[in-house]
């Protein structure tokens, strides 16, 4: 039996507990350890961005210019309330609920920590409701198995909104504010609630309507006491994720601007694709070596001239596997490709196509992933996720579908979603085609 | 605290009267005897041998799949050129293995990418966990890995096989393409586990040899057809990396890979030059070069390599290029390509990745450096 670490429940651990376990109790004992006193958001809206994905302005940055994702996360699952197509007034309910959690927490303060950030997304099947069709200058597809080897169950709640900030207690007022179990956010009064327009989802197969995570330095490591990390506490203290490296590095992302819908009623807007993935990171850590990990990851020749620095810390502002991206045909002949080089193949312009916003999670007291990707259309997600499949790698012979074939090995995808995050003015209970 | 971690830590405290959790770890130190010393670059013989427990054999769509275990054992895991031996972890209850194989023919697939989701009282303990393609003296091609249980009891396993990545041709052609999945409940015991047969081998090990391939009824052991009982003409055998190369050359390309390799062919002409087309024929007039890479003594198929061939006659190339691993129920698993080769041709086999596929103890030094293969083509 391994030791276990000789000291008491961490702040971090113990907000992350605090706000997978949600709640009234779970808030007030998180806010008795956080204390986040933070000042009240603004009265005129008028200055925050129709787009409701610009969340970088919002956001620190790192010594090498990275955008400083949100420590705690929140996903809620929502289904409409009513019967049928949505109603003016829950329209204007919901869009009072929405402000009021905007006036309640500012997006960050001046000392550079997250308020609240959030955005409201609708899937495929909140627009069935309605008569007409998305215009063409949305893809929103319903979501499905993207690679051979899986078998993802679909989310096709209506709506899913995404809270994101420092502190877990701000996300579990907000999950109260806005779901109607408090009257009052950070002393301001919520004017209108979700009540009686939304209710949590009910989705296939027992899915969760309430999906929690985090991202951070020494947040995976104090929270890997958990089914699908052996128990040799095998992850880095000062790794942002689980699987021990740094990721989303600032050349490694879309833009804001680049995933932005550029046309059309929901112009201003975007798509969130959310997988909700298992870690089975026994292997990872216990049977491979550093030398692969760096391989599988990155690419093979980051492991060969030894670049890569503890959790990557080092390598700056991008993973460096653009030079990889010409040669994963060889690599896959000589037996191991990388995930950052499969993926790099989905470029435009040198640039990724799409915007991670992932973070870990210990839902079902689990090691997982829930895989957030923003990008113009869903077609860029896919085309990034085939070129991760290294379906081609896997036919060269030395390289497994799965086996040395990037990170394919220790994830397990459970399910997908897809979702239509509209412009500000429309996030509220869009019709399919807000303009008319 | 963690579960598991706390189940551990109340056994510990009840086990006074427990002789069979204390006496967990002393089994296992037995079951892990010294590695054979002066291991030669070669298959041997390992320094014990194990067998095995049947859970249940079931079919998954178009595959049949077996599920078995075993005592937790040490394995090797190969990425590029570099071995990497896995020990076994304290945690570890037992090796855990499929056996997937078509029950039309019953010719076992390499199958790269299995994976099981283990729960037990609707608790999940993995969550489609890859097992890892592995390769054993007595077991042949398989997937597996030891595992973590949390005690004596019933566990359902879910065993997942996707579709097949390797190519596949002649009767195997459009098969293997959908994804199936079949249930498996493993009774777990720790008492029935040693009951699994283990001796250990102070005489024979470290000898240039190879344990007996396992004989299960209704289960077959993976094996590439004798060289006699290839399709098409033998042109010529060798030895490389104490691997075995058996050629073979079939008048035409067995179906499902006829329009495909002729345009790989093509690709590679335009390429670098060196290549001429031999044939402006339909690729279906063109012969095919088959290359079967097997382990001496038991002549179990080595997947995961990667090979290329060279075909020279007079002192012109006629084929420069990779050989694609194909499953095919007459050739076996073998890598092969549209290629002329005719009697008299000189043929050049090159391993430009040694097999990937982790192996159990006596395959772990060979296949691990190969020399090129050259021969002239036979009659």
């Amino acid at each position: 039996m391994p030791p276990s670490r000789q000291r008491g429940v961490s702040r971090r651990e113990f907000v992350k507990a605090a706000v997978a376990i949600g709640g009234s109790a779970a808030l007030s004992a998180c806010l008795g350890r956080e204390n986040p006193d933070l000042p009240q958001g603004p009265d005129d809206l008028s200055g925050l961005s129709r787009r409701q994905h610009a969340w970088n302005d919002a956001l620190r940055t790192d010594d090498h210019g990275n955008h400083v994702p949100p420590r705690h996360h929140l996903l809620l699952y929502l289904d409409y309330a009513g019967d049928g197509t949505p109603t003016d007034t829950d329209r204007e309910t919901a869009e009072t609920a929405l402000r009021s959690l905007e006036r309640a927490y500012p997006p960050s303060t001046d000392d550079g920590d997250i308020g609240l950030l959030f955005t409201v997304g609708y899937a495929p099947a909140y627009f069935d409701r309605f008569e007409g069709t998305l215009p063409e200058s949305v893809d929103l597809p319903t979501p499905e198995a993207l690679a051979p080897f899986e078998d993802p169950v679909p989310d096709e709640p209506d709506a899913v909104v995404h809270l994101a900030s420092d502190y877990g207690s701000v996300l579990l007022a907000a999950e109260e504010g806005l779901l109607g179990e408090r009257e009052e956010v950070n002393g301001r009064e919520v004017e209108a609630t979700f009540d009686g327009v939304f209710e949590r989802a009910s989705l296939a197969e027992g899915g969760r309507a309430r999906r929690t995570g985090f991202i951070g330095e020494g947040l995976p490591a104090d929270n890997q006491d958990v089914a699908g990390i052996p128990d040799s506490e095998p992850v880095p203290d000062d790794a942002p994720l689980y699987m021990g490296f740094e990721s989303g590095f600032e050349k490694n992302q879309a833009t804001e601007d680049y995933v932005t819908i550029a046309e059309g009623p929901f112009a201003g807007g975007t798509t969130q694709h959310v997988s909700s993935m298992d870690l089975n990171l026994t292997q990872w850590y216990e049977q491979d070596s550093r030398e692969h990990r760096e391989a599988s990851m990155f690419c093979p020749a980051h492991a060969d001239d030894d670049v890569i620095e503890g959790t990557g810390e080092n390598l700056g502002n991008s993973n460096g596997v653009g030079g990889c991206a010409e040669t994963v045909e060889q690599d896959a002949r000589d037996g191991v490709v990388g995930h950052a080089q499969k993926n790099a193949r989905a470029r435009d312009d040198g640039r990724p196509v799409m915007l991670r916003r992932d973070f870990d999670s210990t839902d079902g007291d689990r090691a997982g992933l829930h895989f957030l990707a923003l990008q113009e259309s869903i077609a860029d997600f896919v085309k990034t996720r085939e070129a991760m499949n290294g379906t081609d790698a896997a036919a060269e012979g030395a390289v497994g579908q799965r086996a040395n074939n990037g990170i394919l090995q220790y994830i397990n995808v459970r399910r997908r979603g897809n979702y239509l995050l509209p412009p500000r003015e429309s996030r509220a209970l869009p019709t399919p085609n807000p303009g008319e | 605290m963690h579960r598991r971690r706390f189940l551990a830590a109340g056994a510990a405290a009840a086990s006074v009267g427990l002789a069979g959790c204390r006496s967990l770890f002393q089994t296992r130190s037995a079951r892990s005897p010294p590695l054979v010393s002066d291991r030669p670059d070669a298959v041997y013989v390992p320094s014990h041998v194990e067998g095995m427990s049947m859970v249940g054999m079931a079919s998954a769509g178009d595959f049949q799949v077996a599920l078995t275990y075993s005592y937790p054992h040490r394995f090797w895991l190969v990425s590029g050129d570099s071995p990497n031996m896995v020990e076994i972890e304290g945690s570890d209850s037992l090796h855990l293995m499929t056996t997937v194989w078509d029950p039309e023919t019953g010719t076992v697939l390499p199958h790269g990418s299995v994976t099981t989701t283990i729960t037990r009282d609707g608790e999940t303990l993995t969550s489609g966990k890859s097992l890892w393609p592995m390769i054993s003296q007595n077991m042949g091609v398989h997937a597996g890995d030891n595992l973590a249980l949390d005690g004596d009891g019933t566990y359902d396993v879910e065993v997942t096989v996707p579709p097949l990545p390797t190519r596949r041709a002649g009767a195997f052609d459009g098969r293997f393409g959908e994804l199936g999945s079949a249930s498996f409940s493993l009774e777990f015991s720790q008492s029935a586990l040693e009951e699994i047969s283990y001796e250990t081998l102070p005489d024979r090990q470290g000898e240039r040899d190879a344990l007996d391939p396992m004989e299960m009824e209704m289960m077959p052991v993976s094996s590439t057809p004798a060289p006699g009982d290839l399709p098409g003409t033998l042109v010529g055998e060798g030895t490389s990396g104490d691997a075995r190369f058996v050629v073979s050359r079939l008048d035409s390309p067995p179906a499902g890979v006829a329009a495909e390799e002729s345009e790989a062919t093509a690709t590679d002409a335009s390429g670098d030059g060196t290549v001429t087309a031999t044939d402006s024929g339909p690729s279906g007039d063109r012969s095919y070069l088959g290359v079967s890479m097997r382990t001496p003594y038991n002549g179990n198929p080595i997947p995961q390599a990667s090979l290329s061939a060279t075909v020279v006659r007079d002192g012109t190339t006629l084929y420069d290029g990779s050989l694609a691993p194909t499953v095919d129920p007459d050739l076996g698993y073998h890598y092969g390509a549209v290629a002329d080769v005719q009697s008299g041709d000189d043929l050049t086999l090159s391993v430009d990745a040694v097999p990937q596929i982790a192996r159990h103890e006596g395959y772990e030094t060979a296949f691990m450096s190969f020399d090129e293969l050259s021969m002239t083509v036979g009659e």
